[in-house]
């Protein structure tokens, strides 16, 4: 490489264009710092100010959203700056702003060391605002492995409880079980796309544009199929999706509440977004990826909402109907995948969106009533929810129905624009699964509200097992009341932002 | 004269290995081994890769991967020496805890 070429590269390394996922990093180290300046006794402001600080991010992110680096590539091509891209890292920051606010009421149960806790939160909520805007293998995988190994620490991060430790081993083996796939995907890829032999071989093979070029010239070759396959399995590890669905239940139940809302979100997102990427990046090989994701989406819808309808602990319960959930959203991808759909894109992003509101109340909900062991959380004892805590109870209500899919809340419009891309992609098979995915699923979020709200018969004299429930202090019932309040108007009132969603 | 199918045969033999190792194998740490071994069978298909097509990215990445498995390992050996305090176990069958 001669000089002008270095002088080149260095040039596209513009660091304001990762500002926000910079100051990010820079507030989680600050509160490592503050921890060991500030004296014991005022450390119950290192939480507020981590919030605060993660508020002001999102809202200078806001301000600047439309930012100059819009279709550009910075870094050599390792990152690409795209509208979705911009609304993901929104996305991510205010998951990891609501699991902060979750992490400081379930933290205080626990005695345990609270800051390290926020640090983490952050950290890997800065390498999923990059991976959403991937677009080089390297950083892919560089910022996945970032992600995953600080879910490592968060699941078994409850290190006295067994449970958990237990769900973090569980969590480790198939973590790197599937990243060990997605990486032997990457180096096949990475040799074939560079093979001189081969037409339109390039010396940039990790880079997605370059790749895609190539697939194109090159439209049957063996190793590539077997690297897109191993790459998209790796993937759908992640997200949870049948037959790499097996660590769902276990970890969910095992790590911390808050973690566990963190996992089912922001995590998921986190797939979902590289899927998106990584589908129109290996476009060219969509006879392919389209019938793998078809049976991928039908396997995964039947699955999750089958095995929910038996689960008696909330975790597991949520776990498996987040399964459900990831097997609609893959329906999206399958009709992004099969026509390459704008609407299908947006259409995914606001699934993500309300799944996102409503799981977030749902999980608000289940820290306060829950007890010390946060593993033991069964429906029996939601029971006179509605009477002791009528606010928790409208909340989880609201909650549960939007998951559900019930008009006229979020959850709702989420499913019916999947739906109506996947029509229009012409998926008429799979969409009769995923409604009867719908309709299943109904029976056992209704369980759980009918749970909370009528009172069980109990013998005279039984013992109560219900654990204390924890009251709600005035910033969580401001969240949990915005959340609620943005599932029912959101589900009324796309507005402004719905049709930017749709329409790009 | 070894040429790159050999070195892709043997990382490919390698990986194999590893993961029915994972699925397999019931001791804890023999799993986390296995798993190690599927990392660095990818680095050595990687490594021929780059040497035989002729560019550096493949040898570039290999010092990421090195970072991200040594990384793995501090957190996934803390986790399995906590569990083996609680337990007095690292038998996966007898991780079986967590259950409805």
């Amino acid at each position: 490489m001669n000089y002008e070429l270095l002088q080149a590269a260095a040039a596209s390394n513009t660091w304001g264009a990762i500002l926000p996922e910079l100051l990010l990093g820079c507030l989680a180290l600050g509160l490592l710092v503050l921890e060991i300046v500030l004296p014991k006794k005022r450390h119950d402001l290192i939480p507020a100010l981590a919030i605060a600080g993660q508020v002001a991010i999102l809202v200078g992110l806001f301000i600047n959203f439309r930012t100059g680096y819009l279709g550009e590539t910075t870094f050599n091509g390792l990152l690409k700056h795209t509208e979705s891209g911009q609304f993901l890292r929104a996305f991510f920051l205010l998951s990891s702003i609501l699991v902060s606010v979750l992490g400081v009421v379930a933290l205080a149960k626990q005695k345990m060391p609270r800051i390290e806790f926020f640090h983490i939160v952050m950290v890997v909520s800065a390498a999923m605002m990059l991976l959403a805007q991937a677009n080089h293998f390297v950083l892919l995988f560089v910022a996945l492995e970032t992600i995953t190994v600080g879910f490592y620490i968060l699941v078994s991060y409850t290190r006295s409880n067994p449970l958990s430790l237990e769900a973090g081993l569980k969590y480790l083996i198939m973590g790197a079980l599937s990243s060990g796939l997605l990486l032997f995907g990457i180096v096949l890829l990475y040799g074939v796309a560079g093979n001189p032999a081969l037409p339109a071989h390039t010396a940039e093979s990790m880079n997605f544009d370059a790749l895609r070029l190539f697939l194109a010239a090159n439209p049957d070759n063996v190793l590539a199929s077997i690297g897109i396959v191993l790459v998209l399995s790796g993937v759908a590890f992640k997200v949870g999706a049948v037959p790499f669905q097996i660590w769902i239940p276990d970890v969910y139940q095992g790590a911390p509440t808050p973690v566990t809302a963190f996992l089912a979100v922001a995590s998921k997102a986190a797939g979902f977004a590289i899927l998106l990427i990584l589908v129109r990046t290996f476009a060219p090989y969509a006879s392919l990826t389209t019938p793998v994701l078809t049976i991928m989406a039908a396997a995964t819808i039947l699955f999750g909402n089958l095995a929910a309808l038996t689960q008696h602990n909330v975790k597991r319960l949520l776990g498996l109907s987040g399964v459900a959930h990831a097997g609609y959203l893959l329906l999206g991808v399958v009709a992004v995948s099969a026509t390459n759909s704008a609407l299908a894109v947006g259409a995914i992003q606001f699934y993500l969106f309300a799944y996102l509101l409503a799981s977030f109340a749902v999980f608000g909900v289940m820290t306060h009533v829950a007890g010390m062991d946060d593993a033991d959380q069964d429906l029996d004892h939601y029971a006179d929810l509605g009477k002791t805590h009528p606010f928790l109870a409208t909340v989880l209500a609201i909650g549960l129905g939007s998951l559900a899919g019930i008009p006229p809340l979020a959850g709702f419009m989420g499913k019916l624009l999947i739906f109506i891309a996947a029509f229009k992609a012409g998926l008429y098979g799979l969409l009769g699964v995923a409604i009867f995915g719908v309709v299943i699923s109904i029976y056992y979020y209704f369980g759980w509200i009918k749970a909370a709200f009528f009172s069980t018969w109990k013998a005279e004299g039984a013992p109560d097992t219900r654990p204390a429930r924890t009251e709600v202090s005035i910033t969580a019932r401001l969240t949990l009341a915005s959340l609620a309040l943005a599932s029912i108007i959101l589900g009324f009132y796309q507005g402004p932002f719905g049709d930017w969603l749709m329409l790009r | 004269m070894i040429g790159l199918n050999h070195y892709l045969l043997l990382s490919a033999a390698l990986f194999a290995v590893g993961f029915f190792g994972v699925l397999l194998r019931k001791n804890t740490l023999v799993i986390y081994m296995c798993l190690e071994l599927m990392l660095i069978a990818s680095t050595l298909a990687l490594v021929a890769f780059s040497r035989f097509n002729g560019t550096m990215d493949g040898n570039v990445f290999v010092f990421f991967i090195l970072t991200v498995a040594a990384a793995e390992v501090a957190v996934g050996l803390a986790i399995i020496v906590a569990l083996f305090r609680k337990r007095q176990t690292i038998q996966v069958e007898e991780l079986n805890a967590l259950k409805n």
